[in-house]
């Protein structure tokens, strides 16, 4: 049976964490140097390639209001990063969560997913996967994919109700299908469901 | 009688009108497909930020995920900017477009 490294407690009590040694001290080391990282970023410029999915833009082609945009929300998201990385760095060794400390560890496992698998030019399919050994951002970042996929398993229990009526005040989708079998950005639809593996 | 009259416009628009009623198009919230968020992760933030139900989180994500993006909420400009700057703090691929 696969040893579960996030064992639930009861709902507002957090989690229990079931983590080796090895391990607890990678998650100490990245969320520090991808927090260094951030905070070396100039505010005022545009992010770089290996951060721009930290730093998405809000207008694709309007520069002037997404120079506004960003003026009014980069400190927060930049403050929000750095604190859920912390949050990781700081409870890597801890035997419990509390529901606060794993919402942190949620946005920093992401935050980290998102920067190394924007290095490593992850893209839809499995042909990205580098054939021969894998190098260790690729363990890497298959080991924070398979522990953020235990955090959501956890943390999906705990959402709260559903709002009456938000369902309904949902627009629906102006755009209908695209053509051709692609996507919008014309990649390549992908199979659903899934062929089961051969 | 001629019968095209009817057809033509008895005043033309003004800019200025024409102006504020593109003002009052609400504007779309996007998320886009990308290949690095998890799918059950996507599903769980439309959940938490806009109260969704399972089902029509679930909905939403498979449109970003099959065809490339899905309008998640819309509404007046300040209102969008703030959905996507929550969807940006939960690391998505949120952009906004005025609708027509």
């Amino acid at each position: 049976m696969i040893r579960r490294r996030i064992r639930p407690l009861r709902r507002g009590q957090g989690c229990q964490l079931n983590l080796p040694p090895e391990e607890r001290e990678l998650l100490k080391i990245l969320p520090v140097e991808l927090a260094t990282l951030i905070k070396g970023l100039d505010r005022g410029a545009e992010p770089p390639e290996s951060m721009r999915r930290l730093f998405p833009r809000a207008y694709v082609s309007d520069d002037g209001a997404e120079q506004a945009y960003a003026a009014s929300t980069r400190a927060e998201l930049s403050e929000r990063h750095q604190q859920a990385l912390a949050t990781l760095a700081d409870t890597a060794h801890a035997t419990a969560l509390d529901e606060e400390q794993m919402a942190g560890w949620m946005t920093a496992l992401n935050d980290l997913r998102l920067f190394l698998g924007t290095v490593l030019g992850v893209t839809d399919d499995e042909s990205w996967v580098p054939i021969g050994p894998p190098d260790s951002e690729v363990v890497i970042y298959h080991y924070l994919t398979m522990l953020q996929s235990e955090l959501i398993d956890v943390m999906e229990q705990w959402l709260p109700d559903p709002v009456p009526g938000a369902d309904d005040l949902a627009p629906d989708d102006p755009w209908g299908e695209p053509l051709g079998g692609l996507r919008w950005d014309g990649t390549p639809r992908p199979e659903w469901p899934p062929r089961p593996d051969q | 009688m001629p019968i095209f009259a009817a057809t033509a416009p008895s005043e033309v628009m003004r800019p200025d009108t024409e102006q504020s009623l593109r003002t009052e198009m609400p504007w779309l919230v996007i998320v886009w497909n990308d290949p690095i968020n998890l799918m059950s992760y996507v599903t769980f933030v439309f959940q938490k930020l806009f109260g969704y139900s399972q089902e029509k989180a679930h909905r939403l994500m498979m449109d970003v995920h099959t065809k490339g993006r899905a309008v998640v909420s819309s509404g007046a400009r300040e209102r969008a900017e703030l959905d996507v700057a929550r969807l940006h703090q939960h690391g998505l691929w949120a952009t906004m477009e005025q609708s027509g």
